[in-house]
């Protein structure tokens, strides 16, 4: 099987050159701009498919296409510094390009439904266009700086989409404050690019795994610490950032200012899962740094304090916002304990589940209409039993509660119980990895809780705003707002991801071609590296060879048979451990919300010191606001101000003026005497002499004429007579 | 009566009347008169060598370009000097002595 | 004797016409006088059996330039640009006796240079038995299409650039 640069570009560039063509025609042509918007992401779509059924089916596992070519090459003496671009695609990227392009169409079609009405309807999808093409190029991207490069852009669309209502109040803050806060992470991933650099002299992943091997970063300081730590620490801060993670997960929630199919791709998909990607694929890196117990720890905290606010959220998509920081923090605990495969998984499964999760609540909050403030509803306080009133929005969404809340044959289950059991895996040979598995587990009752009890706020009970609800339209089924729903609600089904429930073989359901998963997905392993060349950018096809037969998934992963039982035991206490919480949570959040059994208000009136804290967020946007930003960031200003105008203007610009104004006049002196006149004089001989030329040059055509027939006429008698 | 020096001085009494009118008229336009004048004594040459000398066809030939040319010449010509009349409102060649307008 | 009355008639009308071109006051009357040129030079083509070359010397310039011509003198106001828009008296625009006497010593000095080349000519000139008559279309069309190609598509380019330019030219601008 053969590849060339065609199958590989279109997936981006059909996007970008929607992009282009629609950032002209959006105005006069709206709904053609639409159509080109949808059409072009459903052809990249195809492409991605291609691909991606290519990967699982017909090529082995460690099948991949890596081309490049130079970018520029600034090379000197015995000083290399040149820069290739290309792409590399191996499983991992296939698999997601799949999921970006496929989430990605549904988001689109469903946002012809959403946005339909609005003023800036073909604006949207202009945006839309260029973010799904930033991060089509992101996954395929084969080396650190090309994916910053597209981390940038994607970050523009993330602020231009979330001041997208920017009459409303608190957007524009709301899009800056996102941008801020990305951009600390941003910063320090430049750093850590430039750190790999140093000792790398590339910043192509497969460089990067190669120098892993050698043993390059070994024996290296900088700062006090290893350079591999710092490095490895650098780039997790760029997650950090990207992924909102613990220190700088404060913009997400504000996020929610964007209209909700934005929400959906890029704040829950897509965008956010970027940094988790990049995590990945710099694996070895934080392996080799030694950082995977603070990532883990990171991760863990995360989940269970974005888990805990989410108890306490009023309004839904803020609801769904702290769920997604929350999923996003076990993916990082993922990546920490060392459980590659699942925490990509989760990050597929979680895109699916939390896409239509956003959809569904934009389907809901599209729906309730205050006719008395002509505005859209997303308060849950003011819904209540609208399971009546659109049942196949409700459908959709109960699946992907399921999915998220970790119910047994749903996908979220499939994937964050491998997380948790890693993580379990892990406190058994090391008793500190006991707080992040403590804390994971934690977060998937509350997970389980404030996600039910959404669900039973908005979809059951008595309508609480009966003026509201007797307002709403009964749902009918609609091509572009019900069918994106019922293609993802269909795959939050866990059977899609894994043919068992723990993948250690555990309640098997179905053969082991529905592992692909499993087999697919595997740490780099950096010592195979070494040995590979890079392929040529060229636009007729190269076969990459390696089309050997695919293995069978070994569930024993090479474990002697003690160790495999060791793992077998200890994922299916996992298991069943995560089964008990989750029915729990449910159960819990069943007899609050529910059957209001138990009054919630107790709970509010105990703890009343954690609610209050719960709902300002543990006042950590305060604490930016009054410590980082006005006693720090305030105090520096005023110190570097002080530098620029007192030290910097005052002598060193000043004096340098002063300076040049001596000069000048010197300057103006030699030049009035000397070269001017000098000039002058020259000026003046050509005038002399012009006067003679002046009246032969009258401009008078027939002048002309008559000279150039007397000197022909001489030439005529000079040569032939 | 039909000869070469027949046709070659009616030729050449073409040619000074093109050559007078080009010297001795201020019109733009008689101008262009006296240069169509030239061209078709130049093509009347061709046509006449053609058929006394050189006994072949090609001389038509280039006299048809002769008349091509002249005919975008004349196009192009009377499209300038209807543009210098819209700026200078005259036709006079010795108000045409500078470039610009 | 058909032969000899044709060509004494076109070359008459070919001189006369000439001639008054050179010497009327009427800017009309010498585009008039230009047009009697023209047919005179249309005839001789025909005595010397150019028949293609005098259909298109009718064509192209009795029926075009003269016309575009005349159009061009009635849009610059025809004879009367005596006046300058200042309302001051300039030289008169069809010549004047300063004007003919430059011409007149010009085209002495070049009409003697052109005779003393073709008293030179035509003392070695021997005329050879000459061919019959017979159409020249065919043979024209062929060696357009053939040996004269290029020629024949760059005049055509010339032509397109010729239309275009004169229309970008003359076009009327505001201001």
């Amino acid at each position: 099987m053969d590849y060339t640069i065609w199958n590989v570009a279109p997936i981006v560039l059909l996007p970008f050159f929607a992009f282009v063509i629609n950032a002209f025609i959006v105005k006069r042509f709206t709904s053609l701009a639409v159509l080109i918007s949808c059409g072009s992401i459903l052809g990249s779509f195809f492409f991605a498919a291609k691909i991606f059924f290519d990967f699982i089916n017909k090529f082995s596992e460690n099948y991949y296409i890596h081309k490049t070519f130079t970018w520029f090459d600034l090379s000197y003496a015995n000083m290399p510094f040149k820069m290739d671009m290309g792409i590399y695609i191996d499983n991992m990227t296939a698999t997601m390009l799949f999921m970006v392009t496929g989430v990605a169409f549904l988001i689109h079609v469903f946002s012809t439904y959403y946005m339909k009405e609005d003023k800036r309807y073909g604006r949207f999808f202009v945006y839309l266009s260029l973010f799904t093409s930033a991060m089509l190029a992101l996954v395929l991207s084969e080396n650190l700086i090309s994916v910053f490069i597209f981390w940038e852009l994607m970050g523009f669309c993330s602020y231009s989409l979330i001041g997208f209502y920017y009459e409303k109040e608190g957007a524009g803050n709301a899009s800056m404050k996102a941008f801020m806060t990305t951009r600390v992470g941003d910063v320090f991933f430049l750093f850590g690019i430039i750190a790999i650099w140093s000792v790398v002299g590339s910043v192509s992943f497969v460089d990067i795994y190669a120098a892993i091997a050698a043993g390059k970063f070994s024996g290296l300081l900088a700062l006090g610490l290893p350079l591999a730590t710092l490095a490895a620490i650098c780039v997790f801060l760029g997650t950090v950032g990207k992924s909102a993670q613990f220190p700088l997960q404060v913009w997400l929630p504000d996020a929610m200012f964007g209209p909700t199919p934005c929400s959906a791709l890029i704040h829950a998909a897509t965008m956010v899962a970027a940094g988790v990607y990049l995590s990945l694929r710099c694996y070895p890196l934080m392996e080799v740094g030694e950082i995977t117990y603070a990532i883990s720890i990171i991760g863990g905290i995360t989940a269970f304090g974005a888990a805990t606010i989410a108890l306490v959220q009023t309004d839904i998509k803020a609801v769904l916002a702290y769920s997604t920081i929350s999923q996003l923090g076990y993916m990082v605990l993922g990546v920490g304990v060392g459980s590659y495969n699942a925490a990509f998984m989760h990050l597929i499964t979680h895109a699916v589940f939390k896409a239509c999760l956003f959809l569904s609540a934009g389907s809901v909050i599209h729906s309730l209409h205050d006719h008395h403030t002509h505005a859209h509803v997303q308060e849950m306080p003011r819904m209540g039993g609208l399971r009546h009133k659109m049942p196949y929005t409700f459908l959709a969404m109960l699946c992907c509660t399921f999915a998220i809340a970790g119910i047994p044959f749903f996908s979220g289950f499939v994937s964050k119980d491998r997380i948790l059991g890693d993580a379990l895996l892990m406190a058994t040979h090391s008793k500190w990895y006991w707080i992040p598995t403590i804390l994971g587990f934690a977060g998937a009752f509350l997970t389980a809780f404030y996600m039910f009890r959404m669900m039973f706020l908005t979809f059951f009970g008595e309508p609480r705003d009966k003026d509201l609800y007797d307002h709403t339209k009964k749902e009918k089924i609609s091509w572009n707002r019900n069918i994106p729903l019922l293609i993802l609600s269909v795959f939050t089904l866990g059977l899609f991801y894994a043919g068992s429930l723990t993948g250690q073989g555990f309640a098997k359901v179905a053969g082991e071609r529905y592992e692909w998963f499993q087999t697919l997905i595997t740490k780099p392993v950096v010592s195979e590296f070494s040995s590979r060349t890079k392929q040529a950018f060229s636009f007729s096809s190269t076969p990459s060879g390696l089309n050997f037969e695919k293995s069978q998934y070994d569930s024993s992963h090479g474990l002697s048979e003690k160790e495999a039982h060791h793992v077998h035991t200890v994922h299916h206490i996992g298991a069943l451990v995560s089964i008990v919480i989750a029915f729990s949570g449910v159960f819990l959040a069943a007899m609050m919300y529910l059957w209001r059994k138990w009054n919630p208000g107790f709970w509010v009136n105990t703890f009343s010191g954690w609610y209050r804290a719960l709902q300002n967020k543990y006042y950590m946007d305060d604490l930016y606001i009054k410590v980082l930003i006005q006693k720090g960031l305030l105090k520096l200003n005023n110190v570097l101000a002080f530098i620029d105008m007192g030290i910097y203007d005052r002598y060193i610009v000043d004096g340098t003026a002063f300076m040049n104004r001596v000069f000048f006049t010197v300057a103006k002196t030699t030049d009035d005497v000397i070269v001017d006149g000098s000039v002058d004089l020259t000026g003046k001989s050509v005038k002399a002499f012009n006067v003679i030329l002046r009246t032969i040059q009258s401009g008078k055509i027939q002048v002309y004429f008559i000279m150039i027939i007397l000197v022909l006429t001489g030439y005529i008698w000079k040569l032939s007579l | 009566m039909v000869s070469l020096s027949s046709y070659l001085f009616i030729s050449f009494a073409l040619f000074i009347s093109g050559l007078a009118v080009m010297i001795a008229r201020k019109n733009i336009i008689a101008i262009l008169l006296g240069i169509e004048l030239i061209l078709n004594s130049a093509a009347l040459n061709f046509a006449a060598y053609a058929r006394f000398v050189n006994q072949n066809i090609d001389g038509h030939l280039m006299s048809l370009f002769i008349i091509v040319i002249a005919a975008a010449e004349a196009a192009v010509g009377l499209a300038i000097v209807i543009r210098f009349f819209q700026i200078k409102e005259t036709i006079h060649i010795d108000d045409a002595t500078q470039l610009q307008a | 004797m058909f032969e000899n009355f044709l060509f004494l008639s076109s070359a008459l009308l070919t001189l006369a016409g000439a001639l008054g071109v050179v010497f009327t006051k009427n800017l009309m009357h010498a585009c008039v006088l230009l047009l009697a040129t023209l047919f005179g030079v249309s005839g001789l083509y025909a005595v010397i059996g150019a028949d293609f070359l005098a259909a298109s010397q009718l064509v192209v310039y009795a029926g075009g330039v003269i016309i575009l011509m005349l159009f061009a003198v009635m849009l610059t106001g025809g004879t009367a640009d005596n006046d300058n828009k200042f309302g001051i008296e300039k030289v008169a625009a069809m010549g004047s006796v300063k004007t003919y006497i430059y011409a007149g010593l010009t085209v002495l000095v070049m009409s003697f240079t052109i005779l003393k080349i073709l008293a030179n000519y035509m003392r070695t000139f021997e005329p050879g038995k000459l061919a019959p008559f017979e159409s020249t279309v065919e043979e024209i069309g062929t060696l357009l299409v053939t040996d004269h190609v290029l020629a024949f598509e760059i005049s055509s380019i010339l032509l397109l650039g010729a239309l275009v330019g004169a229309a970008a030219i003359a076009r009327p601008r505001k201001g």
